[in-house]
């Protein structure tokens, strides 16, 4: 039998035996429990003890909708956050790499501090030294930079808690972009030499040199690092939302109702990557061949 | 000899020739440095290098700055604390905070669990999903794409969505309380951003020539020993940086740990800060201000004894590992 399978079916099995600890992974430990999910949080658990499921229809998502009055404003909560940091995310990880990644001394130190915060983690370590921890009033530790008094007092109060308000956005900000930056750093070796020797024999100026040639060149990273700032930020294990959804299902014991939650949750994601991915798609410069 | 046969009229010429010589090289240098620093270009150069400079170091101060004020405020002693004036500077450094963090926190014993674990589960990444993704990268077999889609797909879905049917399978099996949720996942390519390691592994095996496998192919070798002597060899680069990071994240998690585990002697390390912070609220002294301060500096001692090793390992192998960042063509270009 085997003798006869011919060199394209060889190919085809010998690429199925590469994957396979992939399909049964996913089968086992993705598809498996996201099924289970989905049963649950169209049903109504009625006994704990071995799992006994009863079909309830919609009643979790309406709850999640119409009934709870912490779901609705943490999500817009989270939504807004994640649209007002993402494009700062993209913006100043993109600038920080372009300084980088230009003939300067020290190139080796920045680079090690831009990673730092990745380094540093995003869990309780991260929370700690951003001063989001338990108790913020009493308990913050760096706030990030502030406005120093002598300044404040010539600026007034309003205009002193804007800066202060921007200052430390910046710095959560920037905590959270390293691993983009090191993407744009790598994105920005990648861009030919010759193109920028090209565009300087004809006299173009950096800035120009930036819209015609780096931008274009870079827009499959800056895609690339759209999303995963995304998924990124609304998986965090420190946003609010995220923390009310393990609440309820482990807490609480409301399971079905968690996984509710989390599927709305999932889903609206799912619909922004994919929105943000078909936009861009054709945007997005293609060599032609990937 | 040459020297004392040499009239006095000679040498005094001699020296004015030097002198001449030496002059008029003097001279078109120095006019190339008029020229260098009257010229706009020059001076507008240089005050954008300084911006440049003053750019730099200001955004890394920014990224710095939480950092340092924790190393810093870990040092100080307890008249440091109380001392407003004293920033940045410590009087004395002082070791006090450790101790006590370490004390708290058991550092040793849970260092071993910690460490057991990472290792565990970056071995599986690394063995998994460079063997994975091999398959997606050299091979064409039917709904190669879609199903590659769907290796990204794994990670746009959030791990909450899933925690829950994934906890009760794990209880059936009796794997509460033990490692085992964490690392068996990730010798499928799944756990802690599995599908990203999936991702990486593919682009850099894509960048790699077919001659390859052809040589190898002429020469008998099968398709595992393909991969295992001539693949994985020539991918230090790619294993490198998936090291790091897997390393790095599974050290830092703390989100998987905390569900699955309850036994507080097989915890881990990251998870033992917010207890740690518990720990030091209970007691309360007479003075509760300063007792905050001195619990604060404690537990940022402790936060950084978390993360050193973490920042060691970095430290000794950052250049090779921002090299190949940059250079294993990980952003598909």
């Amino acid at each position: 039998m085997r003798k006869k399978l011919n060199m394209q079916q060889k190919r085809i099995l010998e690429a199925l035996m590469f994957i396979s600890p992939w399909i049964v992974g996913t089968l086992i430990f993705f598809i498996n429990p996201l099924i289970q999910s989905i049963r649950l949080s169209f049903s109504k658990i009625v006994k704990l003890k071995g799992f006994v499921m009863e079909w309830a229809g919609l009643a979790n998502y309406e709850k999640a909708f119409l009934w709870d009055v912490n779901f609705i404003p943490m999500f817009i909560n989270t939504v807004k956050n994640t649209l007002i940091n993402t494009p700062i995310t993209l913006v100043f990880s993109l600038f920080i790499a372009i300084l980088i990644n230009k003939n300067i001394k020290f190139r080796g130190f920045f680079r090690t501090i831009f990673f730092l915060p990745v380094l540093l983690g995003t869990g309780f370590v991260m929370k700690q030294l951003l001063g989001l921890g338990f108790d913020a009033g009493a308990m913050s530790v760096a706030k990030g930079i502030m406005v120093p008094e002598s300044l404040a007092l010539y600026l007034g109060p309003t205009f002193t808690n804007a800066i202060d308000m921007f200052l430390s956005v910046i710095t959560v900000v920037l905590w959270k972009s390293g691993v983009q930056i090191v993407l744009f750093l790598a994105g920005l070796q990648g861009i030919s030499v010759s193109l920028y020797e090209a565009a300087r024999c004809d006299s173009a100026t950096e800035w120009e040199m930036f819209w015609k040639i780096t931008l274009p060149m870079i827009s499959p990273v800056i895609l690339l690092n759209f999303i995963y700032t995304i998924i990124d930020s609304f998986t965090d294990s420190n946003n609010p939302i995220v923390e009310y959804i393990i609440d309820a299902s482990f807490r609480k014991n409301q399971f079905e109702y968690g996984a509710a939650m989390g599927w709305v949750y999932f889903l609206f994601i799912f619909v922004v990557c994919m929105a943000v991915f078909f936009i861009m798609r054709k945007r997005v410069y293609d060599s032609g061949e990937k | 000899m040459l020297r004392n046969e040499m009239t006095t009229s000679e040498k005094v010429s001699g020296v004015f020739k030097f002198c001449r010589n030496s002059a008029r090289i003097e001279g078109a240098k120095l006019n190339k440095y008029i020229d260098k620093y009257l010229s706009r270009n020059f001076w507008i150069n240089a005050l954008v290098r300084a911006g440049l400079y003053l750019l730099l170091f200001d955004l890394a101060f920014i990224f710095v700055y939480p950092f340092l004020d924790m190393i810093i405020t870990s040092f100080k002693s307890t008249s440091d604390l109380m001392n407003i004036t004293v920033k940045w500077i410590p009087n004395s450094f002082d070791f006090q905070n450790y101790i006590v963090a370490m004390e708290q926190l058991q550092y040793f014993k849970y260092f071993k669990n910690s460490v057991f674990l990472t290792l565990m589960c970056t071995l599986g990444h690394v063995l998994s999903c460079s063997f994975i993704a091999y398959g997606f990268a050299r091979y064409r077999f039917p709904f190669k794409d879609a199903l590659f889609g769907f290796v990204i797909f794994t990670l746009i879905v959030p791990i909450q969505v899933i925690i829950f049917p994934l906890y009760i399978f794990y209880s059936n099996l009796e794997w509460i309380n033990t490692y085992l949720p964490m690392i068996v996942p990730t010798f499928f390519g799944y756990g802690l951003k599995g599908g990203l390691f999936i991702f990486l592994f593919r682009q850099f095996f894509a960048g790699l020539p077919y001659q390859l496998e052809e040589a190898a192919k002429i020469d008998g070798c099968g398709p595992l020993r393909t991969f295992f002597t001539i693949i994985l060899p020539v991918s230090k680069v790619a294993l490198l940086v998936s090291i790091v990071l897997s390393l790095v994240w599974h050290w830092n998690d703390y989100f998987e740990p905390n569900i699955y585990i309850a036994d507080q002697n097989i915890n881990l390390l990251p998870s033992r800060l917010p207890a740690l912070y518990e720990m030091l609220n209970t007691d309360e002294l007479l003075n509760p201000e300063l007792d905050l301060i001195i619990d604060e500096a404690i537990v940022l001692a402790g936060t950084f004894l978390v993360v050193l090793p973490i920042l060691i390992i970095y430290s000794l192998v950052q250049n090779k590992f921002m090299e190949g960042i940059e250079h294993s063509g990980l952003t598909g270009q």
